[in-house]
């Protein structure tokens, strides 16, 4: 949290440089804006139903029906809004068990949701467990650093996918945990694991500076920090060697995050990391106000918390 | 819907000059957590989904597969339970033709780990859902081979830890952090020889500090499950009957 001094001096210097730049700024939602809601789940691990009402921190909660209808009150309350999820959709009720993942992909479905990445457990079935599902999952799974070349998922799974919504051009991009001694090789079979930080990079240049996103978002999987191994690449590491990223929705860690980190990149900008527990107890809402006037670019930027 | 926690509301500024290639200008960006509870209510459509999974699930968990006279716990015995008992004894019994299948090989002993038994087994009629609530976790059975000496490591850990460990096809007993009288396949324990111990994956990669199955002489994963060995043990038998078997004891 920022010290009221520190606030007042980030002001005076936006003021200041407000000033050279010769325009005015506004931070107030005008009814004309565009604006774009993020929603997003992490590490559902099959709850289907609500956790059992004898659950030792969180009982009753969560649950498909559910989160339905909040994402119905969201999106008429929006209708440029996105759902999206951090990986880890299977293992965990014995509905995967018996189901395979069907029923987990046919609810994401009929709850709209927009584009997925890949965790571990999603694996848990075979790489061929997770293909033989796909059919019933109406959204996309994005994965720019498992390279499924010599895979069946081979075309299935893009690195990112680009969402226009009321004119904002948004970039998803997936990223995914290392998977040797995680996951057995008989079930991944041939995907490769390439370097997060380093893919990365490259994508965010590409949805940046060719595709020209106004928004990019990464769906991470690779864990939101590892106190005993701070080395091990996790989401703040992430964002600390990157830029022009302005979402990380992470999972994995099934981090319950009181409020989002906001991480400063490679360049010193501002991050937002989040990510929201497990078991779809909690859903993040994360709502991207942008100005109708198309005339200005963002340079630098501060931000007022 | 009941809104948690936080409101992060801040805001971005956007300092530039002019360019005029970008449409959009992001200034504003607010976050939360939203808590999915039962003040919520379901929708129906997706509820009428669910619905007739939840049916067939349920009829297959609780299906009666065996039946056990009494009250399958961890806690009855001071070094030896009879649900841990039972847990080794179906492991070792399930996983032999597997591994002679695999690899033609077989186990020696088993080993598991007190706190890998998750909830008891009421007496009565015994279903999946007994399995799933025992054996909650994905383990799979592996078969890990350890040098005497290890083997002796994994003795003096069962004798400091003094915990109903559930162990198979061996016995011993133990007294002042010293083990004594052991016995593997009927044979007294030969710290010289090679010994193949089947246990979880979960312990083999150092689970519950089980430290003398790392870097094993060999190891071999079964990708059989736990629960799976227990749920295809209660399909082929009729009733159980719980023993303790004196099988892991404090010495006198």
């Amino acid at each position: 949290m920022q010290t009221r001094r520190s606030f007042i001096q980030k002001t005076a210097a936006t003021t200041a440089f407000v000033g050279l730049g010769g325009f005015s700024l506004s931070s107030f939602n005008k009814p004309n804006d565009k604006h774009i809601t993020i929603l997003h789940t992490n590490d559902v691990h099959s709850q289907i139903e609500p956790l059992p009402h004898n659950h030792y921190k969180y009982p009753g909660l969560g649950g498909f029906a559910r989160r339905a209808t909040l994402v119905d009150t969201i999106r008429k309350q929006n209708p440029n809004t996105l759902l999206l999820d951090a990986g880890d959709i299977f293992q965990g009720t014995p509905y995967f068990n018996y189901f395979g993942g069907e029923l987990e992909f046919k609810l994401m479905s009929m709850l709209g949701y927009d584009v997925a990445t890949l965790g571990n457990h999603d694996f848990d079935n075979g790489i061929d467990g997770f293909v033989t599902q796909l059919p019933n999952a109406s959204f996309d799974f994005v994965s720019a650093n498992y390279d499924f070349s010599n895979t069946v998922l081979q075309e299935k799974v893009k690195p990112y996918k680009i969402i226009i919504k009321n004119g904002i051009k948004i970039g998803v991009f997936g990223l995914g945990v290392e998977l040797e001694g995680l996951v057995s090789k008989r079930l991944y079979k041939e995907t490769k694991y390439l370097n997060p930080v380093e893919i990365a990079q490259d994508i965010t240049r590409e949805l940046k500076e060719i595709e020209k996103c106004d928004l990019v978002i990464c769906l991470s999987h690779i864990g939101y920090y590892y106190k005993n191994n701070p080395d091990k690449v996790s989401d703040l590491i992430l964002a600390r060697n990157t830029k022009d990223i302005d979402l990380i929705i992470g999972g994995h860690t099934h981090t319950l995050l009181p409020k989002p980190t906001i991480e400063k990149n490679s360049i010193g900008e501002n991050v937002l990391i989040n990510q929201c527990g497990k078991s779809g107890v909690y859903m993040g809402k994360v709502d991207f106000y942008f100005s109708k006037d198309g005339s200005k670019t963002a340079k630098g930027k501060s931000i007022i918390v | 819907m009941k809104k948690y926690a936080f409101l992060l509301c801040f805001t971005l500024l956007f300092l530039s000059a002019c360019k005029k290639e970008t449409p959009a200008q992001l200034y504003k960006i607010e976050a939360k957590q939203i808590i999915t509870d039962s003040t919520t209510k379901e929708k129906q459509s997706v509820t009428d989904v669910i619905n007739p999974y939840k049916k067939q699930l349920n009829e297959q968990l609780d299906a009666v597969l065996c039946y056990t006279s009494s009250d399958l716990t961890r806690t009855d015995g001071a070094l030896e339970s009879s649900l841990g008992n039972l847990m080794a004894d179906i492991c070792f019994e399930q996983a032999t033709p597997v591994l002679n299948k695999q690899i033609n090989k077989s186990a020696d002993f088993v080993l598991f780990n007190y706190g890998g038994i998750r909830a008891p087994i009421a007496k009565g009629n015994i279903t999946a859902r007994n399995a799933f609530e025992v054996m909650p976790f994905e383990n799979e059975l592996v078969l890990v081979e350890l040098t005497g000496s290890k083997v002796e490591e994994l003795l003096n850990y069962l004798a400091v830890n003094k915990k109903a460990h559930p162990v198979a096809n061996i016995t011993l007993q133990i007294k002042d952090n010293q083990y004594y009288n052991v016995h593997i396949s009927n044979k007294t324990f030969d710290a010289t020889k090679n010994y193949f111990i089947l246990t979880s994956d979960y312990l083999q990669e150092g689970g519950d500090k089980m430290s003398f199955f790392k870097n094993p002489v060999s190891l071999h994963k079964t990708s059989y499950k736990i629960r799976t060995a227990l749920i295809d043990y209660f399909k082929k038998t009729d009733s159980i009957t719980p023993k303790l078997d004196n099988r892991f004891t404090y010495a006198n």
